[in-house]
């Protein structure tokens, strides 16, 4: 008699695959962050070769307490900023601006104005390319070299 | 006459390709997960320009948590860990910038936090030898302003 010799079929299992699956999906899910990770660059001053700009060569944007904006002794909107330094930076491309910022204003006031510079290029076709942040240990370099805070002074 | 039995058709939902979907999904999971070194929850200030960081740059946090202020401090390998103040920032800061002086930092602060402790980290940046900054923000809606 002839013996039949059945072979098994090979077979992986792959009935839980979608179910590893999906849990995989959900610990992705639960866990993943999508990185912050863009902003404004700044570049500090080096202590050694950078100094102030001279207070009367310079265009002075102070930010206030409230986050209200002074351009050279005249308060002035956000978007009008850009408005008053084109003429200036057409006339001197290297023309110093200074921003200072109230200790007590809010940190988003001094990005937006900050924003606004940066957008020179993209809006209007020109560069900020001489931007000075003081902070307040330049400014009391300053006070010590002259005696008085040009930012707080200057519009009297 | 005796009509044929009507037959009973089996109701499947074919499901073969769902492991192709899910696998496909925990793809674009893995690509798009970003080790992040640090997770602190910040109201970030809106920009309309944004730069991306270098990879690997170092990270300050400057975030208010239950009505404090808390100041964190990665080097850009590990998590951001808790620091006491300033002075402990610019230990760690002058570290690395005095190994790799383009070495970047990233400062991650709440948007309504006062300026003066922004310049406080920006002034301890500056002692310790730090040239190049990333203030970051968040994309500002252009139209809407916000």
């Amino acid at each position: 008699m002839k013996l039949e010799r059945r072979t098994p079929r090979a077979e992986i299992p792959t009935a839980s695959m979608a179910d590893i699956a999906f849990l995989l999906i959900i610990f992705f899910m639960v866990t993943t962050v999508f990185s912050a990770s863009q902003g404004l660059e700044l570049r500090l001053p080096d202590e050694d070769r950078d100094r102030p700009p001279e207070s009367e060569e310079a265009v002075f944007i102070r930010v206030l307490p409230d986050g209200s904006v002074i351009v050279d002794c005249r308060p002035m909107e956000p978007e009008a900023i850009l408005d008053h330094l084109e003429p200036e930076l057409a006339r001197n491309p290297e023309k110093p601006i200074v921003l200072y910022t109230d200790p007590d204003a809010p940190y988003s006031a001094m990005i937006a104005i900050y924003d606004v510079l940066a957008q020179a290029p993209e809006r209007r076709g020109f560069e900020v390319k001489n931007l000075s942040v003081p902070t307040q240990s330049e400014v009391q370099e300053y006070i010590e070299l002259f005696g008085l805070n040009p930012f707080e002074q200057s519009c009297r | 006459m005796k009509l044929s039995r009507t037959r009973r058709m089996d109701a499947t939902i074919p499901t073969a390709s769902m492991a192709d979907i899910a696998f496909l999904l925990i793809i674009f999971f893995l690509v798009a997960t970003v080790r992040d070194v640090d997770r602190t929850a910040v109201a970030l200030p809106g920009s309309v320009v944004r730069e991306e960081s270098r990879e690997g740059a170092a990270c300050v946090v400057v975030a208010k948590e239950d009505g404090r202020i808390v100041y964190k401090f990665s080097d850009g390998k590990r998590t951001a860990l808790e620091v006491g103040g300033v002075n402990d920032i610019y230990l760690e800061a002058s570290r690395i910038a005095h190994a790799d002086s383009a070495r970047q930092f990233v400062i991650k602060a709440d948007a309504d936090v006062r300026y003066f402790l922004v310049d406080q980290v920006l002034d301890t940046l500056r002692e310790a030898g730090a040239r190049e900054v990333l203030l970051l923000t968040r994309t500002k809606d252009e139209r809407k302003g916000r």
